[in-house]
């Protein structure tokens, strides 16, 4: 049930970004929609209300519940991965800054 | 219009995605995942979670199992700080200047948390293969201490050459201890140093110098690329 | 020698390229000559990273790659054009030494790795990549519409990879195959295989997620044109490919959704590049349809063919960008009235542009008719008649508009236009054109590989 909150996430990102006209709003919504992603990706591992988190202190440990490691594991690598796209497209959105004077695509347009 | 056609295509999207994943029997649904149906199930069991040392399991997919993944991610944040100095930092650059004069204590109330901020990042990259953290949240860590310096020293310019030689020899470090695991083991990223016992400091072979050399790569990188977002071309 | 040296020693060169900016295309060129001794000395095979494993079972732990013919050819194409756009470039995109190199990590990860998640840390990778090449043309706003492009198709291709991961609990490309054939219901696996087919469908130019395309090769230069629309296109559509061949299984609805979407892109594409009048327009909307095409022979089977295409089409659009982006530069306007004449006076650069744009074309004597042969003949066994007239009415529509392009070019303008080409891109356009007539005339080496070449499903029946 939970996963439908990341599954709304995700669609409103991707609406966000189908009606936005503004570069930095286009940005945020990007991250929203990949925010959206990353819950679902860890929504993924989630075995049960009595399982922990999967650290151990030693192998006598092993016999509990943990939850599943991997979907955190992938999901570190996309959050970082996230972060380069976000910085890279700030600096873009700069440069449009510094060349047009506006944030808004559409202006851009008309005075191009 | 377009408002109109963008909220009924992603509603649509929604819809089917939601409708699809319910009516998927091999998708387990929320908290009732078997985890011995997947591979992570392997991941938790005695011999692989000793053959790779690591008390946290997270750490040991990062950097074990999947190391070459960690390899592109990094690669990734290399690539992103490049393309923002690119970008962003073509012509002589200055400094932004803040809106208000910082005191005297913010300076010295800045250096103190400075410290603390540097020492607890450490801890938590040396840590990452015991304890929750690594090499990227430390490594965040240490660029959000540079961040701190911009915002309460208006004088302050970080060492933008030094963060440069950092991240190449951090990075050219990575792939090469990667590059040794074929000449001391068989494999590319094979764990050659003897992992100890589970749980203690110096355990799980080559995890704990990856990642310290993650998050030094990661903090450089992240220095750099909001050393370049502070500042702006100087104007004649 | 071992594989993984084609990502890791550019991986490497990059990191330290920043170090020693000075000298970073020539590291770049060094490192290309090493890819390609790598690619002759390797043997065929799976790698396995880490050492965790030594076969392949469904307990996979670590991450494998994969060479077989198929990535062997990919590779090549990637690597060598690679190094010969570089070499191009040497003297006047010095700053993009770590770049490439990075695009050359990234676009042999992509096509190497046989792990999906990490096929999506490649894709990034090498996406990044393409997104700086594309600041080469000094637009910022169509640099930002393809990054933002570029990250929804890979967000929707991670979508897929963790929806198929949560359903069969491997990332391993074999390991999942084999447990979707054990699963045998096909019709769970739709929402993924869709998600990921668009995510990077966006990539590989496919119509309706191209809408980047015109922004970037519109404005394309000696650089950025030739890479994107030449090398991340082959490399683009070979990982479609080999994923459309073995992983994505299309059937009934689904596949009928898919074809019409190629062969509306095939159709289109013909039609706004007959309808535009600017030359880089042009050979922009010809390289979408034929990267339909190419996908549309893979959802079909032909592999051997589809992989001949990609190599034909790469190699003919990185001649023609070549040619047209040096002349634009000169003459900053690309219409194709303001470039009347332009073979005037460079006889040879304009015969081997004719040479690879009747090949694209796929006229008699060049390898692009072999090529269209083959493929129409063997689509014609499957019995696909539609799909013959839409390709036939497409080339129809193609060899118009080409070689209307082709007799402006040719034809003298009001003005006298002189493009001086250097002696490096002549060799270079030579080299290509007189392979792509070769092969047109001399084509027994091309049947000698035939669709097994693509081992993925032999990996997957006997381990």
């Amino acid at each position: 049930m939970i996963q439908y909150a990341s599954i709304f996430l995700f669609v409103l990102g991707l609406y966000g970004l189908f009606i936005n006209k503004n570069v930095i709003k286009l940005i945020v919504s990007l991250n929203v929609m990949e925010i959206g992603l990353f819950i679902f990706i860890i929504s993924i591992g989630y075995v049960g209300d009595n399982a922990i988190a999967p650290i151990i202190s030693n192998t006598q440990d092993l016999g509990l519940i943990y939850v599943d490691p991997l979907p955190q594991a992938l999901v570190l690598t996309a959050i970082v991965i996230g972060v380069g796209t976000t910085a890279l497209a700030l600096a873009i959105a700069k440069s449009i800054y510094n060349t047009y004077q506006t944030f808004d695509l559409d202006e851009m347009e008309e005075s191009a | 219009m377009r408002k109109l056609f963008g909220l009924a295509i992603t509603f649509a999207l929604g819809l089917v995605i939601i409708l699809a994943l319910n009516n998927t029997v091999n998708f387990p649904a929320f908290g009732e995942v078997n985890l011995s149906e997947r591979i992570s199930g392997a991941y938790l069991s005695e011999d692989n979670v000793e053959e790779v040392g690591s008390a946290n399991l997270v750490t040991s997919i990062v950097i074990g199992f999947r190391t070459f993944d960690t390899l592109g991610e990094v690669t990734v944040l290399f690539i992103s700080s490049l393309g923002v100095a690119f970008i962003l930092g073509r012509k002589k650059q200055k400094r932004m200047n803040l809106n208000f004069k910082p005191n005297f204590m913010l300076r010295v109330g800045s250096n103190i948390l400075l410290a603390i901020i540097l020492v607890t990042s450490f801890y938590i990259i040396l840590h990452g293969h015991l304890s929750p953290g690594g090499g990227f949240p430390g490594g965040a860590m240490i660029a959000s201490s540079v961040l701190l310096l911009y915002l309460a020293d208006d004088r302050f310019r970080s060492n933008i050459k030094g963060f440069k030689l950092l991240e190449g020899f951090a990075g050219s470090l990575f792939v090469i201890i990667g590059l040794l695991g074929l000449v001391f083991a068989t494999a590319f990223f094979a764990n050659y140093l003897p992992t100890g016992t589970i749980g203690n400091f110096l355990s799980a072979g080559i995890i704990p110098i990856i990642y310290v050399l993650i998050g030094l790569k990661v903090g450089s990188e992240i220095a750099g690329i909001i050393d370049n977002f502070l500042t702006e071309e100087e104007r004649a | 020698m071992n594989v993984v040296f084609l990502i890791a020693i550019p991986l490497l060169a990059a990191f330290i390229s920043i170090l020693i900016k000075k000298y970073a295309s020539y590291l770049l060129v060094a490192v290309g000559l090493f890819n390609i001794a790598v690619l002759i000395f390797s043997k065929n095979g799976i790698v396995f990273i880490g050492g965790f494993d030594t076969t392949i079972s469904a307990n996979l732990l670590g991450i494998t790659l994969l060479l077989d013919t198929y990535t062997r050819i990919a590779l090549w194409v990637v690597n060598v054009l690679i190094l010969v756009i570089a070499v191009l470039n040497i003297k006047t995109y010095r700053d993009y030494g770590s770049i490439l190199l990075l695009a050359m990590a990234g676009l042999n990860g992509l096509l190497l790795t046989n792990d999906l998640f990490n096929l999506f840390v490649f894709l990034e990778i090498s996406g990044i990549a393409a997104y700086l090449l594309s600041t080469s043309n000094k637009k910022p706003v169509s640099t930002f519409r393809y990054l933002l492009y570029g990250a929804i198709g890979s967000s929707l291709f991670l979508f897929g990879v963790v929806i198929l991961y949560s359903m069969y609990g491997t990332l391993n490309m074999v390991v999942m195959i084999r447990e979707i054939s054990a699963s045998n219901n096909y019709t769970e696996v739709i929402l993924p295989f869709i998600l990921m087919f668009i995510g990077l469908g966006v990539e590989a130019k496919l119509l309706p997620f191209n809408a980047w395309v015109k922004g970037v090769l519109g404005n394309s230069n000696v650089l950025s044109g030739p890479m994107i629309a030449g090398v991340y296109m082959a490399a683009m559509s070979f990982v479609l490919g080999r994923l459309v061949t073995n992983l994505f299984v299309f059937e009934g609805t689904l596949l009928t959704v898919v074809t019409l979407i190629l062969v509306l892109g095939i159709v289109v594409g013909d039609l706004m590049a007959f309808s535009s009048s600017k030359v880089r327009e042009i050979l922009l909307f010809s390289s979408i349809a034929q990267s339909s095409i190419i996908i549309l022979l893979f959802v079909n089977g032909l592999t051997i063919w589809a992989v001949y295409l990609i190599v034909a089409n790469a190699l003919s659009k990185t001649v023609m960008f070549l040619v047209i982006n040096k002349a634009t530069a000169e003459t900053e306007n690309d219409e194709v009235d303001s470039l009347k004449g332009l073979f005037v006076h460079n006889n040879i650069v304009g015969l081997t542009f004719t040479l690879a744009a009747l090949s694209v074309m796929g006229l008699p004597l060049l390898v692009g008719f072999v090529i269209k042969l083959n493929y129409l003949t063997a689509l014609a066994g499957a019995g696909q008649i539609t799909l013959i007239a839409v390709i036939l009415l497409a080339s129809l529509i193609e060899g118009i508009y080409l070689v209307r392009l082709l007799v402006k070019l040719w034809y003298k303008g009001e003005k006298d236009l002189r493009v001086e080409y250097h002696f490096s891109f002549k060799m270079v356009f030579i080299a290509i054109a007189l392979s792509l007539l070769v092969f047109g005339n001399y084509s027994t080496p091309l049947n000698e590989l035939d669709n097994s070449i693509d081992t993925v499903s032999e990996v997957v029946n006997n381990g």
